[in-house]
């Protein structure tokens, strides 16, 4: 047999190997030439014109490569240890080893040719459908028409050929460094040589322990006015990504591996077979999992952070356009109202209005506030805000000398600690009125040209006629009242809006709901979709790693299950025990994400939007729900091996 | 009484262009508490049998019956519930796992049997300590010899007491002197405890443990020798003799 033969027949019956790492690259290049491609389009000028929008796109087509290259280079190492017996076997006929790099990088080139291609052309695909669906979501009207990019094709090419290199380079000195004898060895080798856990081991986990608890405590403090200038605050989320990530290492090489060893000396070599698949699976790899797991970890945490602040941004836009515009259609201008109305009666639109007259005030609110947080815009002592009156509201019972607030956005109720009742001082031209504030209500009352954001005080209807005389002419705005009109039938808003909307005037703010959030999607389009974007490649990414550890883990230990049901084990006690070892493998990095990505979201996320808790739930249980699946997956492949095991 | 019988026991590998048929026809019965060696050429079908037997294989045709148990057509899990609690193994390929320390090895069949841990430890240590492997205990599987890989799937196949025992040429790697006391343990376990053993094996010295010799020969039995009252002594060169007519070569014995 020649060697010609020889290699042609290792490529047969290594051909699953294959698979893998062709799937690992089309799914990279696809990956990276979509979002370049996206990048270069003119169509989403409006989007990322700006220099800000460049700068986002920029810094996230970085980020991209840097996992792009880390999944390859996996997918490598992956691809290189399985063939490491055929490169045993080369050497043992006596071809040299640069013969074998040769021969490895000609096959490589081939592979990343063809999946170049494949690549490329499948990006493209994905990429005009993501343009879709982004004008969908934003709102923008245009048909998604989209050209092929050569500036993103020669962009997509550099960058892989590098990649290309560094990964040649990996390979040169990975066969340089081995041995014939450590080739034949690869698969068997225990990497926890280690018998006793010392101390020093001890010491790396509770370290881990105190620079991830470090980072979390540090994250909560970021925006309280500690790190106050822009330097600082970059500054300090370097040092938490940090702390964070190698706290995370440490704790998987340190605690994990330790609870790991102290839980099997417990057991004195008395395992049962769950054990033996999950525990003692974990450790003997135990140092490329801490590795892995911490990989797989910052990705998740990353993924479901970005997803969590852009879905944040996405839901808030909803709920800010509801807190903003009391109705569907808001007016301060008695004339542009009714004829609005004329026009909604012309075309037979139902609808309900409701008018409310709003005083502007100074409020000494200085009992409510907890925090004294520098960029607070506003005098806590003299808090100017509209004051109303409960019967205008129809909805809330106000007693006379009692206020309520009406709920400000989570921003302002973060950043100023602001309690939901106590004493505050309502402040006339020539009065100070002490009035209890009692609750807050969720109710939306007036539009938000009088309030910007800040609650609204309503009053009781007595109070509200006793100081309506009283207040400094100097706060108040040009107008000083709200008409809102409800349309009854939501399916007519449509309509409704695009009157609203032939009846500009500049003088008086007026709004309409629909209109608003339409804006601030549109705003925040650009942003959500690379955010969104990155996290889902990320997801993609750490679903796809964690598979074919899984993958090239269960090949290795075929052997073992076959030993196992030879001795008479049942598939149905290998696959609880395969459960196990995946729980782990899947569900700590999970977990340890998931607590990573809350104190991500939990520092940052006000800047995002208005809401936290909805969309970031939302985002967790879907990212469990994907990432799952990666889990299903290869429970399903383990199934599959243990079945042919006998 | 009979343990252990098959009936007309036909195996094939192979399609229908490339089968190869490695038993043909096989009638055998082994009695509670005998010690039977199998022997026979590389490639005559040895382990082949021994896998039928335990049901670790399929036959193609015929039937085995273990305590009046028809073990051939009944359901994978039933016969792997089997082999879990009755039967034990030595492998001719050790067949240890890479994860497990080579205690940890050891004590696996027991996981399921429940008897308390320390039973279990003392079990492992008087073993451990008869076949010498009680200073590599925390070792892994590759970082120790062949003979000591044999020695420790002996202690596998011994440790929850089964009462039919597959060993599969378990003496190929081992010097003379743990050989003997390999075969010695075996012996003991087979008196004291009345396990039945069937035992796979190339060494006259081996087979010559035993009560019955059973020659295999193309698929087929070809000849069983029986040391009834016979010194160990007389029964070697008995067997010596026709292993030397079955492989065609002439013993100066
Ligand atoms: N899984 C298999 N597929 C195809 N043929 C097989 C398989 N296992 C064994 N054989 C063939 O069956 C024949 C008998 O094999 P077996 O392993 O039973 O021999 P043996 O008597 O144990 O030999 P040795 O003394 O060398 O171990 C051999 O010719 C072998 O090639
Ligand atoms: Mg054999």
């Amino acid at each position: 047999m020649s060697i010609n033969q020889l290699i042609v027949r290792n490529l047969k019956k290594n051909i699953k190997n294959y698979y893998l790492y062709v799937f690992a690259l089309v799914f990279s290049i696809a990956l990276y030439f979509a979002f370049v491609t996206l990048q270069y389009d003119p169509e989403m000028d409006p989007a990322t014109g700006s220099l800000r929008g460049e700068a986002a796109v920029r810094a996230a087509s970085v980020l991209l490569i840097a996992i792009v290259t880390i999944f390859l280079l996996y997918a490598n190492q992956l691809f290189m240890k399985r063939r490491s017996k055929e490169f045993g076997l080369f050497q043992l006929i006596g071809m040299t080893k640069g013969r074998i790099f040769r021969i490895v990088s000609i096959e490589n080139f081939l592979l990343y040719t063809c999946s170049l291609a494949v690549g490329i052309f499948i990006g493209f695909a994905v990429s005009k459908l993501i343009t879709m669906t982004l004008f969908r979501i934003t709102g923008v009207e245009s048909v998604a028409e989209l050209n092929f990019s050569l500036q993103a094709f020669w962009q997509t090419l550099l960058v892989f050929a590098v990649i290309y290199g560094v990964i040649s380079l990996i390979n040169y000195f990975y066969l340089r460094k081995q041995s014939i004898l450590s080739l034949f060895q690869v698969q068997t080798k225990t990497e926890d040589k280690v018998k006793k856990v010392s101390w020093f081991e001890i010491g790396y986990g509770i370290l881990g322990i105190v620079l991830i608890s470090a980072g979390y405590y540090v994250s909560g403090r970021m925006f309280s006015g500690d790190f106050a200038s822009i330097n600082g605050l970059f500054g300090t989320m370097l040092f938490i990504l940090a702390s964070v990530i190698l706290g995370t290492y440490l704790f998987y090489k340190g605690s994990v591996r330790w609870a790991g060893h102290l839980l099997r000396k417990k057991k004195q070599g008395y395992l049962n077979v769950n054990e033996v698949l999950s525990l003692s699976s974990v450790l003997f790899r135990m140092k490329s999992n801490a590795f892995l797991l911490t990989v797989i970890t910052t990705v998740s945490a990353l993924a479901i952070g970005l997803l969590s602040l852009s879905y944040i941004s996405y839901y808030s836009a909803e709920k800010s356009a509801e807190r903003g515009v009391a109705a569907d259609f808001a007016f301060t201008d008695e004339e542009t109202a009714t004829s609005f109305q004329e026009n909604l009666d012309e075309r037979q639109i139902g609808y309900e209005t409701n008018q409310v007259d709003v005083l502007i005030f100074d409020v000494n609110v200085s009992n409510l506030i907890t925090n004294d947080f520098e960029a607070l815009t506003f005098d806590p002592t003299q808090m100017t805000m509209p004051v109303v009156s409960a019967k205008d509201t129809g909805a809330v019972d106000v007693a006379e000398n009692e206020v309520v607030f009406t709920e400000t956005n989570d921003i302002i109720k973060k950043l100023t600690g602001m309690k939901d009742s106590g004493e505050v001082v309502l402040e006339g031209e020539n009065f100070n009125l002490p009035l209890e504030m009692t609750s807050m209500s969720d109710l939306s009352v007036i539009n938000s040209a009088f309030s910007f954001g800040l609650p609204t005080a309503i009053v009781s209807e007595k109070t509200f006629s006793q100081i309506s005389d009283g207040s400094d002419p100097s706060l108040q705005r040009p107008y000083d009242q709200h008409i809102g009109v409800e349309i009854t039938d939501a399916n007519q808003i449509e309509e409704a809006n695009t009157i609203f909307k032939s009846l500009e005037n500049d003088q008086y703010p007026q709004m309409s709901k629909l209109a608003d959030e339409r804006a601030q999607k549109q705003n925040m389009g650009l942003a959500m979709f690379i955010v969104g974007f990155l996290g889902l490649a990320f997801l993609v990414t750490s679903g796809c790693v964690l598979y074919f550890k899984q993958m090239d883990e269960g090949e290795d230990e075929k052997p073992s299950y076959e030993i196992l049901r030879k001795l008479g084990f049942t598939k149905g006690d290998l696959l609880r025990g395969i459960q196990g070892k995946q729980a782990f493998n899947f569900g700590i990095p999970l977990l340890v994400g998931l607590l990573h990505s809350y104190f991500v979201v939990q520092s940052g996320w006000f800047l995002f939007g208005t809401e936290l808790w909805t969309p970031m739930l939302i985002v967790m249980v879907i990212y469990t729900l994907l990432y799952s699946l990666f889990g299903i997956l290869s429970f399903f492949y383990y199934r599959k091996l243990i079945h042919r095991a006998l | 009484m009979v343990i252990l019988e098959a009936n007309k026991l036909y195996k094939s590998y192979g399609n229908r262009f490339t089968k190869q048929d490695v038993l043909r026809g096989i009638d055998l019965t082994i009695e509670k508490g005998e010690f039977v060696s199998i022997m026979g050429a590389s490639g005559s079908g040895k382990t082949t049998l021994l896998n039928v037997l335990s049901s670790i294989d399929r036959v193609s045709r015929g039937t085995v019956v273990i305590e009046n148990t028809e073990m051939t057509g009944r359901k994978e899990k039933n016969l792997a519930e089997f082999r879990k609690n009755h039967l034990g193994f030595i492998f001719q390929e050790y067949n240890l796992l890479d994860t497990l320390t080579v205690k940890e090895n050891i004590l696996l069949p027991l996981s399921i049997v429940k008897i308390p841990k320390r039973e279990a430890l003392a079990r492992f240590e008087s073993l451990a300590e008869e076949l010498g492997i009680l200073d590599i205990a925390d070792k892994y599987p590759n970082e120790i010899s062949g003979g000591q890989k044999q020695r420790t799937s002996a202690a596998r196949a011994f440790i929850h007491e089964p009462s039919i025992i597959f060993a599969d040429e378990p003496t190929g790697a081992l010097d003379s002197k743990s050989a003997s006391d390999l075969l010695n343990k075996l012996s003991e376990l087979n008196e004291k405890r009345s396990a039945t053993i069937a035992m796979v094996t190339h060494d006259p010295v081996a087979a010559s443990y035993c009560s019955r010799v059973i020659f295999i020969q193309d698929g087929r039995i070809y000849t069983q020798l029986n040391k009834g009252d016979q010194s160990r002594q007389a029964f070697f060169q008995d067997i010596m003799k026709t292993q030397g007519v079955l492989g065609g070569i002439q013993n100066e014995y």
